[in-house]
């Protein structure tokens, strides 16, 4: 199978159709435009003919991911639990500006979570933590069944 | 005559050029700027700038390093709200790489635990402004001395991106403080869904002034059902 895979972002395409004419197996017509990973060899003629760039080549299997010093991860901790408890405040209170706040808290605690190390799905912290979920969550209303799928779905790029 | 710099989007207030369309001549000097003047590219409040020092007569700080010592908190315990926050940044990782199914299982979970986690008992927004205050004094001085002895880039970046939206969000509440309502009354408000940016008025910049990604990644707050 190919390294990598052709994905066309709609926003940017303007159906020159270059990547029609040059694609070997047909991946990339499709009836929702979505170009079809299966038939894809990841050759890479469509990226390279594609006059707008709308089609980017991506790897199958992502590289793991920058670590961060314990330190780091414990400051950027702190934050993040202001912000949202900012959150939290924010959503108990009236009026567009607190709607806003509880957004933009939130934007920002993903953005720290991210960068304390949660930055890829593939990554063996998120396997970790779906897996404490399973063993933890014991209410009947708990979407077990989405954690199941998700570690069954999500392959794990950095495990040592 | 000075210039004094925005620290959340860099624009820089020259007085000897005043802001003539706005009615401030050539010459106005920032003290004589009214008390509720914004930044015309951001919206940040006259708090949030600071006077640019030519680097010849910069002083080398000798401040003491941050206080570093902080509790030691354990990310394996998270609360409901803070898995919330978790999942959707993993929903958010799985969008990026085209993982629809993914993304939506994460954002299921997401919403499981937002629902689940427990309202605050008396809200009110002088907390906010006590907790972006602590932020803004300890909690993200300490980050950024932490991350830049490492050469932390990628945590440096998060680092400063939400200090400049927390200093956005520090200047809007005050002058909600002073004008209430009246200063959303007939006037969009738009939140950058990339760093957190919120923008107040009918215009929105082209580029967000924080993380410059261009406007069409704003979202528009409508009236919210609480």
């Amino acid at each position: 199978m190919a390294d990598m895979y052709a994905v066309r972002n709609i926003r940017l395409c303007t159906k020159d159709c270059l990547c029609l004419y040059v694609c070997p197996t047909g991946a990339t017509d499709t009836e929702n435009s979505v170009i079809d990973v299966g038939k894809c060899t990841g050759c890479g003629v469509c990226a390279d003919s594609c006059p707008s760039g709308a089609i980017s080549m991506v790897p199958k299997t992502l590289p793991a991911q920058q670590k961060h010093s314990e330190q780091v991860i414990k400051a950027m901790d702190v934050l993040l639990r202001s912000k949202v408890e900012q959150e939290r405040i924010s959503a108990g209170l009236e009026g567009k500006l607190a709607a806003a706040i509880e957004r933009s808290n939130r934007i920002m605690a993903e953005d720290l979570i991210r960068e304390a190390g949660y930055m890829l799905p593939q990554s063996a912290n998120a396997h970790d933590f779906l897996r404490g979920l399973l063993d933890r969550e014991t209410d009947d209303d708990f979407p077990r069944d989405a954690v199941e799928r998700l570690l069954a779905l999500l392959e794990e790029n950095d495990r040592p | 005559m000075r210039k004094i710099v925005c620290s959340v989007c860099g624009y820089v207030y020259d007085e000897s050029k005043g802001v003539p369309e706005a009615g401030a001549a050539s010459g106005t000097k920032w003290e004589d700027l009214p008390a509720d003047w914004v930044c015309p590219m951001c919206g940040a409040t006259k708090d949030e700038f600071t006077e640019q020092v030519p680097d010849s007569k910069r002083r080398v700080a000798k401040d003491s390093p941050p206080d570093r010592s902080e509790s030691e908190t354990d990310m394996q315990e998270l609360s409901p709200l803070e898995m919330s926050v978790l999942c959707s940044n993993l929903a958010r990782g799985c969008e990026k790489q085209y993982r629809g199914g993914e993304a939506s299982l994460f954002t299921r979970l997401a919403d499981y635990f937002k629902s689940g986690s427990a309202p605050s008992e008396n809200p009110r927004f002088a907390d906010l402004m006590d907790l972006i205050g602590k932020d803004l004094e300890k909690g993200m001085p300490v980050a950024k001395a932490v991350a830049g002895d490492v050469k932390d880039r990628g945590a440096l970046r998060a680092l400063v991106w939400s200090e400049k939206v927390t200093r956005i969000l520090k200047s809007l509440l005050s002058r909600y403080e002073k004008e209430g309502n009246a200063m959303f009354e007939h006037t969009g408000v738009y939140v950058c869904t990339i760093c957190g940016f919120v923008y107040v008025g009918d215009n929105p910049p082209a580029l967000c002034p924080v993380c410059k990604v261009p406007n069409w990644k704003f979202e528009k707050i409508e009236g919210r059902v609480s």
